[in-house]
């Protein structure tokens, strides 16, 4: 079974290594392979008069300047300019998801500003919608997974994780710079360890989490650390040397030591002390001294222990080592009991809880003053007693609470300036105790009531319940007898089971007072400026996203295989000039989005170019499966825009109108509608794939959420006055962004009227309305509506 | 090299008569194809006739991930008991290390602790028989297979170059995984042959795709399989309005789509993904009716339930699936590709517990494949179909740890049956230890290069012009398996 389970993860690794001939590429170290050298500054060309508007300054966008050279060298020319409508539709769609209303097209169109691209984009840039936008594309990189497991029992990523796509979302809209968002996500627990805000940025390494295989869940770290941030496929050299890249097995486990320490918790959060409810999903260093071994052949089961590894970066990549320090941790980094909140949130839910119980005891006193007949006060009478016992075990939690809470303070101020310890330990105890009796005995008499009131058939199970009662009541007389020292703490926090035999007893221990220091050196190296790879990769990622091909065709592989790429030039500078500017991804649209080749029309130029290559055209993009969901919502007027918050259920996704990034995703929980369309898978997904299947058409043709949307979109537009034609080129014109031409125009007069016609034999009452509906929904078919021209 | 304008407008015509641009309803681009035929020269895309006289008309391909033991199925090999626990070298039978045959395969993993060969001989796991008048011997892990001897053509000498299961690939596309990659036999047989019924998927996927997801490759999405599910219950998510559109609204919205998506086309000529979603939308519109029909079996009898094991537990799953496949070449549909074995690399991949996983296994696939060969004999459509029975590779002769066996790309077994192929024939040999392929060997495009020629297609003419082809992808017609 392991073999199999082994043959398994090895077959993954080939899959992923790269497709070449081994004996076709250069066996040296990588010394002169471009992607490991540093980005070179080069001169941005010239641009020739004849190629479109300068950008305001008089300077052209080098974009256009590095393309346009490569252009003029191979004696192609750019095609077309897109309309000013498609180019709106297209930066909408790009920036936020969502496509513009009919008004802002129509107010696009007729704004002969000159600066009006550059003002629509600062605009998009600055709303809300463009950190959900981009938040989805980093969670396809980032692999975001909520959790999933059996019942209750997590197994895979962590409860809560959205928190993390939270931080996303924000850090994006406001422009934090990427280095310090590679930086959060790898070290945040050891830059900001009493930061929450920061602390969920480790929900990339608290994902990884696998209850069953530590190694599995090492695996991923380190492959998807190499993909994401450099490009790397490190993967592939975990059971032997790297085919193609100078990247040794060695090399893969001291990438691994860098990550040995950590393991996954989750901490309460301001309002709440059900960790199932909410709560923040974090990591920190806990196996401080672990070592690692290379294991042989890769095998888990076969360490080489003669050979343990320090952490460390492939030596290909040595422009810099690992600056390694440890990490003090302020006291409530370690004892996360000490976070203020944390007594807060329990003194409110016992206080909570007092109020309700005073509540039920005023209730059972008017049903006694009411009560008529011997029988139903006799009842009424114990209902109150029953309630009033309540109350008193609600008030002996406050007390037992803060009798805790001053012993866990003592255990944790510096030796010597204690107060009696053994002291506040046995008051404690005392006090849990007595709370455990008065919860009891309100069982007792709760027991005594439910079998009171109990008819026959629940009679026999009302005794045995009140037996229990008894028997439980009497063992917390004994313990209140004498509590001795132990009670029970203030958790604040819960660490992950390190694997399914780990008892829960064990998962509340006091935390490591130090982090190794690890990540954060590795993650200051990455964003080291003399990087060669973190900022192409990144730059690739971003253009890829806008252009529709990626300027460097494997987009987790900058290793030996990758070619030198066709636009390294215009690569180069723009990583270069992404880091200049602060790492800031704002700025990178903004050069990518203004210049003239982002503006240009996607229609076929009838060129020798076929590949495109050289951005004669702009490529056609299909939306990505959460942008088509958006925007038939939106159009329709239906989408909730509310920003963040707890995943919801995709069993809800006829009646959920969030964006859809907020869905459940993980292997477990499957959007029906999302997958027809490659939505990311969440083990693995650096870019979707553009799949064509008829099950798309009958997903947009036949789901409710299509429908629907189409019903609300047709009544808007007859609201604002749309009739007779009029009603079709607006609909066409609001859902493609485009007015149609005269023989479309044709078309959907024609095909409008059959619909009518249909319509009449489904329903007499009103026809034009559905037949309305109908053609509205025929659009959102639309090959148009579900790409971007 | 560019073929400048001519390309682009012979490119553009082509286009037009794949989305039937100007003709009006649902008609298929490759119908009025059929006619346009051969009026100019040059290249021009498949038309949808075969290329001469056919054998058949259909294909249900069965396909074993993870590599089944071809000693211990169709290829028995008693000396490995007599030489059992001996090192190769210990036999009379040196033949193993011919350095010729040995460099065949091309290693992924170098050193993988999977993928390499074992020097003690692991005696079969299990017995054999001879079947049918023919006799012949197959293992007593496949006795209903073994009752269609008769039937299949047994080619004893299959070998590949990948030593893992990116052989799953090359088997479908006949490269290597570290090449470029082909489009798959399936998207070959879609693009070179006409459809039979235009409510249907022309190529169907059942079950666990190989690797790589992508059959079409740069023949375009529209000829990449189209993957279904044989779940009774949800055969075709989304597969009616869920709102309350009737059957005569529906039609007029699919007609009013289609005509507005081809409108475009017009100015978006060459575009593959709009031709696609074209093409993908009048299928849509009547698959939604015709795919749940297939997967309804209350029509079938209760006895020809019983012939595909529907009424046992182990082989239920795959029954569904190859009586579905007969009910899909009933239909029309020209490929279906059935993938049997779970996980990444395919449940068959016993590397250890061998026998206990082929015995499961064995169980799940052979009475209901058994089942399909009689039933599409009892309805006259064997004649018309051809069944392939495959596997990336066999096992090795050597055990890998106390019991199992590793992958063997050197020589393995696989089967056809049907239209055009000759029953009761064993074809092809390896060496007395299972080794190599030693007579007739071929490689996996043979079997391409043979199914297309029983389809009446020649692979040359169906080559894309600026998409030369190699021989060794084009293959050689196994000849020796002929009716």
């Amino acid at each position: 079974m392991m073999l199999r389970i082994f043959s398994s993860l090895v077959i993954g690794i080939v899959l992923m290594c790269p497709s070449a001939r081994a004996e076709d590429l250069p066996v040296d170290a990588g010394q002169g392979h471009w992607a490991f050298q540093p980005p070179a500054h080069r001169p941005v060309p010239a641009l020739p008069e004849s190629s479109g508007p300068a950008m305001p300054g008089g300077l052209g966008n080098p974009v256009d300047a590095f393309i346009d050279s490569h252009r003029r060298k191979r004696g192609l020319s750019a095609g077309p300019a897109a309309s000013r409508a498609v180019w709106l539709r297209r930066v909408y769609l790009d920036l936020t998801g969502l496509p513009p209303s009919l008004e802002a097209i129509r107010d696009f169109e007729r704004d002969d500003d000159p600066t009006g691209r550059q003002k629509v984009v600062e605009r998009l840039l600055g709303s809300p919608q463009y950190g959900e936008r981009w938040a989805r594309h980093f969670m396809d990189i980032w692999r975001y997974c909520d959790w999933w497991g059996l019942g209750e029992q997590l197994r895979y990523s962590q409860k809560h994780i959205w928190h993390w796509r939270d931080w996303m979302v924000e850090s994006l809209n406001s422009d934090k710079g990427y280095d310090r968002m590679v930086v959060e996500q790898l070290a945040g627990d050891e830059v900001a360890p009493g930061d929450i805000d920061t602390l969920r940025a480790t929900g990339f390494l608290a994902r990884d989490y696998y209850l069953f295989n530590r190694a599995s869940w090492l695996d991923n770290v380190v492959e998807h650390t190499g993909k994401a941030f450099l490009g790397l496929t490190m993967n592939c050299a975990r059971c032997h040397d790297h085919k193609y890249d100078p990247i040794t097995q060695v090399d893969y486990f001291a990438w691994r030591a860098i990550f040995e320490p950590y393991h996954a918790r989750l901490d309460e959060l301001p309002g709440e002390t059900d960790l199932e409810k909410d709560g923040l999903p974090r990591v920190f260093d806990l196996h401080l001294d672990r070592p690692t071994y290379v294991q042989i052949k890769g095998d888990p089961l076969n360490p080489d222990k003669t050979r343990p590894v320090e952490p460390a970066i492939p030596g290909a990549l040595g422009f810099a080592s690992l600056s390694i320090r440890n990490v003090d941790l302020p006291s409530r980094a370690q004892h996360p009991s000490m976070q203020p909140w944390v007594i807060a949130n329990h003194r409110e839910a016992a206080e909570r809880a007092i109020v309700a119980a005073r509540k039920r005891l005023e209730e059972a006193e008017q049903s006694l003053a009411s009560a008529i007949g011997t029988s139903a006060v006799d009842r009424a009478r114990f209902g109150k007693v029953a309630a009033a016992t309540a109350l008193a075990a609600a008030e002996q939690r406050a007390t037992m609470i803060a009798a805790a809470f001053e012993a866990d303070v003592a255990r944790v101020v510096p030796a010597g300036t204690a107060p009696d310890l053994s002291q506040l330990c046995e008051r404690a105890a005392r006090a849990q105790s007595g709370f455990e009796l008065a919860q009891a005995e309100a069982g007792l008499v709760q027991a005594r009531l439910d079998k009171l009131l109990a008819d026959s058939t629940k009679e026999a199970d009302a005794s045995k319940k009140l037996e229990k009662a008894a028997v439980a009541w009497e063992e917390a007389r004994k313990k209140a007898a004498s509590p001795g020292t132990n009670y029970t703490s203030l958790r604040g926090s819960f660490k992950a089971l390190e694997g399914p035999d780990e008892t829960e007893a064990s998962r509340t221990a006091p935390y490591p007072g130090i982090s190794t220091g690890r990540r954060r050196a590795f993650a200051d190296w990455l964003v080291d400026r003399r990087n060669p790879l973190t900022a192409r990769v990144l730059v690739n990622h971003v253009w890829a996203r806008h252009f529709g091909q990626p300027l460097v065709a494997g987009m987790t592989d900058f290793g030996l295989r990758a070619p030198v790429p066709e636009h390294q030039d215009l690569l180069d500078w723009l990583a270069l000039d992404f880091m200049k500017q602060g790492w800031s991804l704002k700025q990178l649209h903004r050069r990518m989005l203004l210049s003239e080749t982002y503006a240009l029309s996607s229609a076929p130029t009838g060129t020798r170019d076929s590949e495109n290559k050289y951005y004669e055209r702009m490529n056609t993009q299909r939306l990505d499966a959460q942008t088509i969901r958006d925007s038939m919502l939106h159009l329709a007027g239906t989408l909730d825009l509310t920003i963040g918050g707890p995943t919801i259920d995709p069993t809800r996704e006829d009646t959920a109108m969030r964006r859809s990034l907020y869905f459940k995703q993980s292997p477990e929980d499957l959007h029906k509608f999302l997958e027809t369309f490659d939505n990311a898978d969440p083990k693995e997904c650096y870019r979707r794939a553009e799949s064509i299947l008829p099950q798309q058409a009958l997903a947009l043709a036949n789901s409710k959420l299509a429908g629907d949307a189409a019903v609300r979109l047709a009544d808007r537009l007859v609201r604002r006055g749309a009739a007779g034609d009029g009603f079709l080129a607006t609909a066409f014109e609001t859902i493609l962004a485009v007015k149609p031409a005269i023989e479309e125009m044709q078309t959907c007069r024609e095909g409008y009227a059959r619909l009518l016609e249909a319509s009449r034999q489904s329903d007499s009452s009103g026809p034009e309305e559905r037949a309305r509906a109908a053609f509205v929904h025929a659009l959102f078919n639309h090959n148009d509506f579900i790409s971007v021209r | 090299m560019g073929f400048g304008l001519n390309q682009q407008s012979l490119n553009r015509r082509a286009f037009l008569h794949k989305t039937g641009l100007g003709f009006g309803g649902l008609a298929l681009g490759t119908l009025l194809a059929r006619e346009n035929r051969a009026a100019e020269g040059g290249w021009l895309p498949p038309t949808g006739l075969p290329h001469y006289a056919a054998r058949a008309r259909s294909v249900i391909w069965i396909f074993l991930r993870g590599g089944l033991s071809h000693m211990e199925s169709f290829d028995p090999k008693p000396a490995l008991n007599q030489y059992q626990g001996k090192t190769f070298a210990e036999t009379p039978f040196d033949g193993i290390n011919d350095p010729e045959k040995r460099r065949r395969v091309r290693v992924v993993v170098v050193n993988d602790a999977n993928g390499q060969q074992r020097n003690k001989i692991y005696p079969l796991q299990v017995g054999f028989q001879p079947g049918g008048r023919s006799g012949i011997e197959i293992s007593d892990w496949f006795p209903h297979i073994r009752g269609c001897a008769d039937d299949i053509s047994v080619i004893r000498s299959m070998w590949t170059t990948d030593d893992n299961h990116g052989a799953q690939v090359q088997f479908h596309t006949g490269r290597h995984m570290l090449d470029v990659q082909e489009p798959s036999i399936g998207a070959w047989v879609n693009y070179g042959l006409g459809t039979l019924n235009e409510n249907l998927p022309q190529f169907i996927n059942i079950g666990p795709r190989f690797f790589d997801k992508r059959d079409g490759r740069y023949l375009g999405p529209a000829y990449d399989a189209v993957p279904l599910k044989i779940d009774p219950k949800e055969p075709l998510a989304y597969a009616r309005p869920e709102g309350d559109l009737s059957a005569r609204e529906q039609a007029a919205q699919f007609d009013l789509i289609g005509k507005l998506n081809r409108f475009r086309a017009t100015e978006h000529a060459g575009d593959q993904a709009l031709e696609a979603r074209i093409k993908s939308y009048e299928l849509a519109y009547r698959m939604q009716m015709a795919v749940p029909n297939v997967v309804d079996f209350a029509p079938e009898s209760e006895e020809t339930k019983r012939l595909y094991g529907l009424d046992v537990d182990a082989t239920k799953p795959f029954g569904m699936q190859l009586l579905a496949a007969r009910r899909f070449v009933e239909r029309g549909v020209r490929f279906i590709q059935i993938q049997h074995g779970e996980g990444a690399a395919g449940e068959w991949d016993a590397h250890s517990g061998l026998k206990a996983n082929h015995t499961k296994l064995s169980r799940q696939v052979d009475l209901p494949t058994a089942g399909l060969i009689r039933d599409l004999k009892m309805r006259g459509l064997l004649d018309e179909t051809v069944v392939v029975f495959a596997t990336e590779f066999g096992r090795t002769p050597g055990s890998q740890g106390t019991d199992g066996r590793d992958h063997h790309p050197y020589g393995f077994s696989i089967w056809m049956a049907g239209g055009g192929v000759r029953g009761g024939t064993v074809h092809g040999a390896t060496d007395e230890l299972g080794f190599h392929a030693v007579e007739d060997d071929h490689y996996v495009t043979d079997v391409h290069a043979t199914l297309l020629h029983l389809l009446g297609l020649d692979s040359h003419r169906l080559e894309l012009p600026d998409r030369k082809r190699l021989d060794s992808d084009h293959g050689r017609v196994i000849r020796g398996i002929l009716a």
